[in-house]
């Protein structure tokens, strides 16, 4: 699903003109982005915490090469599933 | 990072205020979006949001482990877990702090990387030494073991041989040969004696025999000096040049760096002494200098040359300013009717007004009523959103179901523009979609 089919789906469900429903969207993902560049954490009641997280700098070596690299440290966005999320999400059958 | 964390409540007010909509509505539209997103992760569907991220399904396979406290090993089953991956545009911006940071490549790991291959060529010359020590003391032994034994029987020898061969021979001669125990390369005893005239011309009569001596001897010498301490040559020999080369080419490396960084610093003071007024596009000149020397002199022959046509250049910034002008009414041109169909597009359509009236019989299709009234067959859903309540799945009408065939906008069921034929296979898409999970 992507962002075309998801506003597509908001707007059946919420019965409103599709403009509006991106408009929203593009508002909320920007207050999200806002947000977690300052470094704060959100999160979303029954789906899920995002969170920056800082990933410190390591050495990694190439494995045929052995050329060892710097890795700078990172900001990352992380996102933790809920525990309602998770339940519901175990009840899914899973078929390989 | 800071700890503070925003409640979904938050996000829906600062989203309120941003939009100019009302709480309730932001918190409707929150709470929709969550759970479609959520609606289509349970689907096992992936969802991208522009700008945001794209949520994913990650099975975890399941595995063992063990209980902590009774030992026993228990399997924790697989379960989906949601991964995030955040856009490309979200992690940069995340990411501004240490985005200037880029990986670097150690130096000191290309040199350790070679050593590490050194120490492979080495074991066998270090066994080699370890032979060659070996080989020594075997040889030390047979030495310390050989005097000896011949020392008893010089002893016999020359209390025989001695007096008949060198009659006028010093009696003290004999005890010196008995005392020095450095001698060690001696198969016989005049091989001794040799070494004693070597070492302490007491003996001057004995010269004569040192003479006839000396081819033997020295035949003999090289080959034990040569089997003792010729492996110790070869390493030494073979450890040298590896390790030389390497501070030369590192030198080598230097001494261009400064060359070039001389070559940069005198053509930037020349430069500037020469044009003073264009510091710009020294400034310029210099960025590019440090890209790439070579770029940078081709840029230096080609500013010169460019240098009487400065006039030019605003004007050539001036036309592409004309031409997006240009291109920004035209498009603003565009757009304009486009927008007022994406309204018609966005808002509910109103049936209210019924050209028609069909009863449905084996065989009659949407698809076909469609074509009949409206010209192309692609818009039969708008047929479908009409009868909506009487129609449970559009591909099974139950026949005697009486169809009303609505009015619609002339401008929606435009056969001729792609755009409304897209609209109507996208709320295809959406009915079918909806009907089969219906099911």
């Amino acid at each position: 699903m992507n962002h075309k089919e998801l506003i597509a789906a908001m707007a059946a469900k919420m019965n409103a003109p599709k403009s509006v429903i991106e408009d929203l969207l593009e508002k909320t993902v920007s207050t999200c982005n806002e947000l977690l560049v300052e470094g704060k954490s959100i999160g979303f009641q029954s789906f899920g915490n995002f969170e920056v997280r800082k990933k410190d700098e390591r050495l990694s070596v190439h494995p045929a090469t052995q050329i060892r690299t710097l890795v700078p440290p990172k900001l990352v966005v992380n996102f933790k599933q809920s525990n309602i999320l998770k339940d519901k999400l175990k009840e899914l059958p899973h078929n390989e | 990072m800071s700890k503070e964390k925003l409640s979904s409540q938050e996000i829906i007010d600062i989203v309120a205020t941003k939009a100019s909509v009302s709480k309730r509505a932001s918190e409707e539209f929150l709470k929709v979006m969550i759970s479609t997103i959520e609606e289509a992760l349970l689907a096992g569907d992936t969802v991208k949001i522009k700008n945001f991220g794209t949520f994913k399904l990650h099975w975890n396979e399941p595995r063992k482990s063990v209980n902590v406290q009774t030992g026993e090993t228990i399997i924790l089953s697989g379960y989906y877990k949601v991964n995030f991956t955040p856009d490309a545009n979200l992690r940069d911006l995340v990411n501004e702090p240490f985005g200037h940071l880029e990986a670097v490549q150690l130096e000191g790991e290309t040199i350790e990387q070679p050593v590490q291959k050194e120490v492979e060529p080495i074991d066998p010359l270090r066994t080699l030494n370890e032979q060659a020590s070996e080989i020594k003391d075997i040889l030390a032994e047979i030495m310390n073991f050989q005097p000896n034994r011949q020392k008893s029987e010089i002893k016999d020898e020359t209390e025989v041989a001695l007096p008949e061969e060198v009659l006028e021979n010093n009696e003290d001669e004999i005890p010196h040969q008995e005392h020095e125990k450095t001698i060690q390369i001696s198969d016989n005893k005049i091989d001794e004696v040799f070494i004693n005239v070597k070492e302490e011309p007491i003996v001057e009569e004995v010269q004569l025999i040192e003479a006839v001596i000396d081819n033997e001897v020295e035949a003999e010498i090289p080959e034990t000096i040569e089997s003792d301490f010729e492996p110790e040559i070869k390493d030494e020999e073979t450890f040298s040049p590896v390790f030389v080369p390497k501070k030369k080419k590192s030198k080598v490396w230097i001494w261009i760096l400064v060359g070039i960084l001389i070559v940069a610093g005198v053509s930037s003071v020349g430069l500037y002494y020469l044009y003073p007024p264009a510091k710009d596009k020294i400034t310029v000149f210099k960025k590019a200098f440090f890209k790439n020397t070579r770029e940078q002199l081709l840029n230096f022959s080609d500013w010169l040359n460019s240098k009487p046509q400065k006039k030019e250049i605003p004007v050539t910034i001036v036309i592409p300013k004309d031409t997006t002008a240009v291109d920004s009414i035209s498009e603003e041109e565009e757009v304009l009717p486009v927008d007022s169909l994406q309204v018609l597009f966005d808002n509910p359509r109103n049936y209210s007004e019924i050209i028609a009236t069909e009863t449905i019989h084996s065989g009659s299709r949407l698809t076909v009523m469609a074509k009949k009234y409206y010209g192309l067959k692609d818009f039969w859903v708008y047929i479908y959103e009409a009868n909506r309540e009487k129609i449970n799945d559009p591909d099974k009408i139950p026949s005697g179901t009486i169809i009303y065939i609505p009015k619609l906008d002339s401008r929606l069921i435009d056969k001729n523009n792609q755009r409304c034929i897209d609209k109507a296979k996208e709320l295809r898409d959406l009915y079918v979609k909806k009907v089969l999970k219906n099911d």
